[in-house]
């Protein structure tokens, strides 16, 4: 070998990383954190100006995985509130009707996910590990099937391995041929609105202690009737409130995507909590919502899938689960690639324990256990005709003229012409058997 | 800000998705990361864009389909929508820097 190819050799060596993770989200920066904490060189690149920048979801995050294995986490974490009230309303044009439930936990937390994920990227960061922002890929080098490396403008990167954590538009995922995109029904769009208020004042109107904060989800008018739902987290001097709908409902409904936070923003239930109150942000995002139907191949050859890319995402209709889930993916991916690096083989069928690794995981037993949650809430009825009922039948339960009506015989009218008694009992014995 | 124009119907304020979208820091590349296929959006009869784009980005103009990339949300509802336009997310450093996502 010549000197000069030598010296090209080392050149090469020295700039070609244990692993590239695209995409500083939760996904990526758990990747990010495992590796780094094991001592590998690790890059996460994010397209965004800083980290957190173009991250966006509805409010909450639950926190046990979180716990487990960032030892700092509760002194350190920017968490705005617990979540210490879990509310349910069925609303329709001019009232809701809500359950509450009031209970003192730390299972999860309301917490700003701009601010969220430049925190775990600083855990990267003090692990040794490299963050690199306003770095954005491009496309993936694969040589004779197998992933090399990156790309970024005319610049170009390698690694033993690639984890692809670019979130929810598999653009890389799909051009490396690992999975197809999305159809209009596995995906809903999430638009929201940060409205600033005083911390007292957030404290007052939504019954909370100083630490804690409420998870509202909204059935009915939100979405224009479609599938999804509104919500409304409280953080610490600000509300996110927000409109989840899946694309083919929009599609189907010509719902104007661009109002409807701003029309739910004014109902009056809403308008009246968040009185005085400053918009200060606008933001939008896909949500996968096609639980573990969704899930595509999650390795090749050098390559591995986290988070959104790999539609890690639990809608339960009443909740919503994401954030641990990709950091959670993230870690294992780690793992695995801390594995494939003592074999010194990164093909995919070593890579392939990353697949058992997930579905031993909390992640698959939580999507596997609501598996019929896609199917249940794509049940027009729980989202048009029963929360317009419930508002009606509570109205008129609560209506006193000179007389007033006993409960049955409201319901069998607001019923009428819409549900049979036999199709609601079946789809309340569809809800408590599989949310 | 502007607090846009009065909702009749709730009696609130309500902003224009014009001023929604001044709420969010953007940097704007010059080169727009986006693109449609006009003769492709010429003949479309379907239109999805005008109405499922948080940002309104995508309006009717004399009966031509027309785009501003300037003030994306960046979520991918159009792609999703349509497969036809060319979509990219906008180069590093470029687009919406959000603070509360």
């Amino acid at each position: 070998m010549t000197y000069l190819l030598k010296s090209l050799k080392v050149m090469e060596m020295e700039e070609k990383f244990d692993a590239i993770v695209i995409g500083a989200g939760a996904g990526g920066l758990g990747a990010g954190y495992k590796l780094a904490t094991e001592g590998f060189n690790v890059v996460v690149l994010e397209r965004g100006q800083r980290i957190g920048a173009k991250s966006v979801y509805g409010g909450r995050i639950y926190s046990k995985i979180f716990e487990k294995e960032i030892p700092e986490f509760k002194e350190t974490a920017p968490v705005e509130r617990w979540v210490g009230s879990e509310r349910l309303t069925f609303m329709d044009e001019d009232s809701a009707v809500t359950l509450e439930t009031s209970f003192k936990s730390k299972d999860s937390f309301v917490a700003i996910l701009s601010k969220f994920n430049e925190w775990l990227g600083r855990k990267v960061e003090d692990a040794g590990g490299l963050v690199i922002p306003g770095f954005k890929v491009d496309d993936l080098v694969i040589e004779d099937g197998r992933v090399r490396g990156i790309v970024s403008g005319d610049e170009k990167l390698f690694a033993d391995v690639v984890i692809d954590a670019e979130g929810v538009n598999p653009i890389l995922a799909m051009k490396a041929g690992l999975r197809g995109d999305w159809s209009d029904h596995e995906v809903a769009v999430g638009v929201k609105e940060v409205i600033k208020l005083p911390k007292e004042t957030i404290e007052e109107r939504f019954n909370l202690d100083p630490d804690e904060g409420t998870a509202n989800l909204f059935l009915g008018s939100p979405t224009k009737y479609g599938f999804g739902g509104g919500f409304l987290y409280t953080a610490k001097d600000t509300v996110s409130i927000g409109v989840v709908l899946r694309v083919d409902s929009a599609i189907a409904r010509r719902v104007q995507v661009y109002d409807v936070v701003e029309d739910f923003r004014n109902h009056p239930f809403i308008r009246r909590l968040l009185r005085d109150g400053e918009p200060i942000e606008y933001s939008a995002h896909l949500v996968p919502e096609a639980g573990i139907a969704g899930i595509p191949k999650l390795y090749g050859d050098g390559i591995l899938l986290v988070g959104d890319t790999a539609g890690f995402v639990l809608n339960r209709g009443i909740t919503v689960r994401g954030v641990d889930f990709a950091f959670l993916s993230g870690l294992i991916a780690g793992e695995v690639v801390k594995k494939a690096h003592e074999e010194g083989d990164f093909s995919a069928e070593t890579l392939s324990i990353y697949e058992r690794k997930i579905r031993e995981s909390t992640i698959l037993k939580e999507l596997s256990n609501f598996r019929r949650a896609p199917h249940l809430l794509s049940n027009p009825r729980f989202f048009e005709d029963y929360p317009k009922i419930l508002c009606e039948v509570m109205k008129s339960v609560y209506a006193v003229g000179e007389t007033s009506s006993k409960i049955y015989p409201i319901v069998r009218e607001k019923m009428s012409g819409r549900v049979s008694v036999l199709t609601l009992l079946r789809d309340m014995l569809s809800v408590v058997r599989n949310l | 800000m502007s607090e846009g124009v009065a909702n009749e119907k709730t009696g609130g304020k309500k902003l224009s998705v014009e001023a929604r979208l001044g709420l969010v820091a953007f940097t704007i590349d010059s080169e727009p990361h986006i693109k449609l296929k006009e003769d492709e959006c010429e003949k479309c009869n379907l239109r999805y864009c005008l109405f499922v784009c948080p940002a309104r980005l995508y309006t009717e103009e004399e009966g031509k389909v027309k785009f501003n990339y300037e003030g994306c949300l960046e979520c991918g509802t159009c792609r999703i929508a349509c497969d036809k336009i060319e979509w990219n997310y906008p180069r590093g450093g470029f687009g919406a820097h959000y603070q509360y996502g």
